[in-house]
């Protein structure tokens, strides 16, 4: 998923210009088909079990199917009277843009944290990196739920260590403080979180790409006078970006989607303020059991999430090599 | 055109990243025609005890030759979602047990079988009323009485006598002076709590609700329509909040009786009194061994001295699936197990039972003596099916007692946002 990657096909495999009628008459029908029978157990496995499940939300979005449904086993369909229910939600467009927002500003967090550290890592010495890179290994392999119960505690409002500590500090108003009382401070806390746990996955891709720039430019950069900012935008930014514009991408998808750490803070609350897409998905499909309703929901953050990602998309289709910059 | 495919691969790519995983769930058949016959039944962990189902399962299968009852135990963490797939396959369980407000909703789904005609051979006449209406749907009955419980205040004997205090109280003034009497005992120490209440305990919100005569909802035919925003919901979260400010809990208004589970806090001895089910007190006595024998309780006392507080009344219900295969057998095991005999052994292991109104199993430990003083009056949360929907996704109730308690909103405001919430939860 580099730049370095050639694709390029081969040349001098084959003599010059061959006589056509000759060439074809050595391809047998079997040679033709072995690349596709070598691709076709790949491709068989991801239709099987991600594109059917993609193609079943797709068909029960357009279906009644709640619990009564599912166990008489009956196909009902509705149209589009699921989305028309959905879209004629004002709850659905405010969750919608908090969404979005949310995603936007986790995403802005965790790939400049990401690419800050990276770029402290490629000056540090030996013994300070290492520890800095087992720091952010464990951080990223603790389980999300043991991270989330962490943040919880440490947010606590009575025997929380921030508020204590912030009240030794001579804050006193943090006494008893509640940081779950609005939306936008549970969700700040809950973003804080996510950007934690994203981060060392962000920062390790970045600084790789980091050591892919060879020392060289940057003594030259240094000869020529080149000041630490002109020789991160002129050396070290041409190197990283492929790798920024890919791990923003992915950020956005996981982001997006993520339910888990949302759930567990305050099951979207307090007054469902920091209820976010996915959220909404499990309260109608899950605790509600309209599964067509959440069918319809899931389709539509896709739609949402083909909208955020087009400009990656559109790189991704363009570029046959895979080379995106 | 072009543009269109790209748009429609780049779909394609994204919900394939994405895509979750959906569609009915199969299941094995077992078909039961013929000779030997397999009757499943699934109980939830905690509830029957093990000597009650071993000695049931044992008479069921000498009573009916050639039956095995397989039996299982299920937890009741993720329990909704194992049901939902169980009571769509082939071959579901034949006897199951749903907690009181998951009832309503497979009630009304329709997945249940009607038990109408058979109420007076499962012992209609003594069923307890609370979760008769949880089995209840649209004038039919699909799920039969179980057991019930209710919460208590748990107390510490050793600390009432040193502050003083003769009796347990049985009005909410004597309840207020019991907690000045035992502050100004104990109040130097920075840690103790005359009685620890969280924000949310929803529960014990209701008690209070129901001794002003208020409920949260009112029914009429199949609708619900909330009552919080009436004088007599706004007088018992006053008492609520009444109790939180003379106590002094240090305990998070944000969160409820489980996040941090008060059982743990009570186990460290510097809590005089917590509202919690009886059995709470076992959990804390794992932490401190010494707290069970100098703990007792009384039943949440009323505004009106000498009476209980009606209680909110959790619980479970019996229900047979509509595609059981052996729903006669699964009649006659319901008939068994909600039988004098076996509802006996129920309220010995402390438990109110479903189906016998003889509670004298009860008395002999005091905590499940309050218990069954106060079960007698008690309410179950709303029969709609929509109520399942409010406890596992948000509970429009919390939200209120914490908005109201830190000051975020006033009385009128906060019950007014929690009555349209519940009244949009019912109808969504």
């Amino acid at each position: 998923m580099t730049a370095t990657v050639n694709t390029a096909v081969p040349a001098g495999t084959s003599s010059p210009a061959p006589p056509r009628a000759r060439r074809r008459r050595t391809v047998t029908l079997g040679e033709k088909t072995i690349p596709y029978l070598l691709l076709a157990p790949a491709v068989i496995v991801m239709l099987v079990l991600l594109g059917w499940p993609a193609v079943q939300v797709v068909g029960i979005s357009f279906r009644k199917l709640d619990l009564g449904e599912l166990v008489r086993g009956e196909l009902v369909w509705v149209g589009l009277d699921n989305y028309k229910a959905v879209l004629s939600d004002p709850e659905f467009w405010t969750i919608t843009l908090r969404t979005v927002l949310f995603t936007a500003a986790v995403v802005a967090g965790t790939v400049l944290l990401g690419m800050l550290i990276a770029l402290l890592m490629r000056h540090l010495t030996g013994a300070v990196r290492v520890i800095l890179q087992v720091t952010l290994v464990l951080a990223w392999a603790t389980p999300i739920l043991a991270t989330t119960t962490i943040f919880q505690w440490i947010f606590d409002q009575q025997y929380g260590i921030l508020n204590k500590t912030l009240v030794k500090l001579g804050f006193s108003s943090f006494q008893g403080y509640s940081w779950f009382s609005s939306g936008t401070s549970t969700l700040t806390v809950i973003g804080i979180l996510i950007v934690w746990q994203a981060v060392p996955f962000v920062c390790f891709t970045i600084y790789a790409g980091l050591l892919q720039a060879p020392k060289e430019l940057y003594e030259a950069a240094a000869m020529d006078g080149a000041t630490s900012w002109q020789s991160f935008t002129t050396v070290s930014w041409p190197a990283i970006r492929p790798l920024v514009t890919l791990a923003t991408f992915l950020s956005v998808i996981w982001d997006f989607k993520v339910f888990a750490q949302v759930w567990a803070i305050r099951q979207g609350g307090p007054d469902g303020e920091s209820t976010t897409l996915p959220l909404l998905l499990y309260l109608r499909g899950i605790a509600g059991r309209h599964f067509g309703v959440a069918s319809a929901v899931a389709v539509l953050m896709i739609l949402v999430l083909v909208v955020l990602t087009a400009r990656y998309l559109q790189l991704l289709l363009r570029t046959r090599e895979g080379d995106i910059s | 055109m072009k543009r269109l495919t790209k748009l429609m691969a780049g779909a394609a790519v994204i919900a394939l990243a994405t895509a979750g995983c959906a569609g009915s769930g199969g299941g094995d058949s077992n078909d039961s025609s013929g000779g030997d016959r397999t009757l499943t039944v699934w109980l939830m962990n905690g509830s029957a005890p093990e000597t009650l189902t071993n000695a049931l399962n044992k008479e069921f299968e000498g009573a009916n030759k050639g039956v095995t009852v397989k039996y299982e135990v299920q937890e009741w963490n993720g329990i909704q979602d194992k049901l939902t797939t169980a009571l769509a396959s082939q071959d579901p369980p034949d006897v199951i047990e749903l907690g009181n407000t998951q009832a309503p909703s497979f009630a009304a789904d329709g997945v249940l079988t009607d038990l109408s005609g058979d109420v007076d051979s499962l012992g209609g006449g003594q069923w307890l009323s609370s979760l008769k209406d949880s089995g209840e749907w649209d004038g039919k009955q699909f799920a039969a009485p179980f057991y019930a419980a209710n919460r208590v205040v748990l107390y510490r004997t050793d600390m009432f006598s040193q502050a003083g205090i003769a009796a347990p109280p049985t009005s909410r003034a004597e309840w207020l002076d019991a907690i000045t009497k035992l502050k100004a005992k104990f109040g130097s120490d920075p840690q103790f709590q005359a009685l620890y209440l969280p924000g949310q305990n929803w529960y014990t919100l209701l008690s209070f609700i129901y001794d002003e005569g208020g409920d949260i909802a009112k029914k009429s035919g199949t609708d619900f329509k909330a009552t919080v925003n009436s004088p007599e919901a706004k007088a018992g979260l006053e008492f609520y909040k009444q109790l939180v400010d003379a106590s002094g809990t240090t305990a998070p208004k944000d969160n409820d009786e489980q996040n941090p589970e008060q059982a743990g806090i009570y186990g460290q001895g510097k809590v005089a009194m917590m509202i919690a089910l009886p059995w709470e007190l076992g959990t804390a006595a794992k932490d401190n061994p010494d707290i069970e024998k100098n703990s007792s309780a009384f039943a949440i006392p009323s505004k009106t001295a000498g009476k209980t507080a009606p209680v909110f009344q959790g619980g479970s219900n019996l229900a047979i699936p509509v595609n059981s295969k052996n729903q006669d057998l699964a009649k006659k095991y319901l008939q068994l197990l909600l039988s004098d005999k076996y509802q006996k052994q129920l309220a010995e292991a402390g438990m109110v039972p479903g189906a016998s109104t003889d509670l004298s199993a009860l008395d002999a430990k005091p905590v499940s003596k309050a218990m069954a003083a106060a079960s007698k009056d008690g309410k179950a949360a709303p029969a709609t099916p929509k109520w399942a929907t409010v406890e596992a996704g948000q509970n429009p109730l919390k939200d209120m007692l914490t908005a109201y308690l830190t000051g975020a909103k006033d009385l009128d405001t906060a019950t007014n946002d929690a009555n349209t919430a519940l009244d949009a939860a019912f109808k969504g």
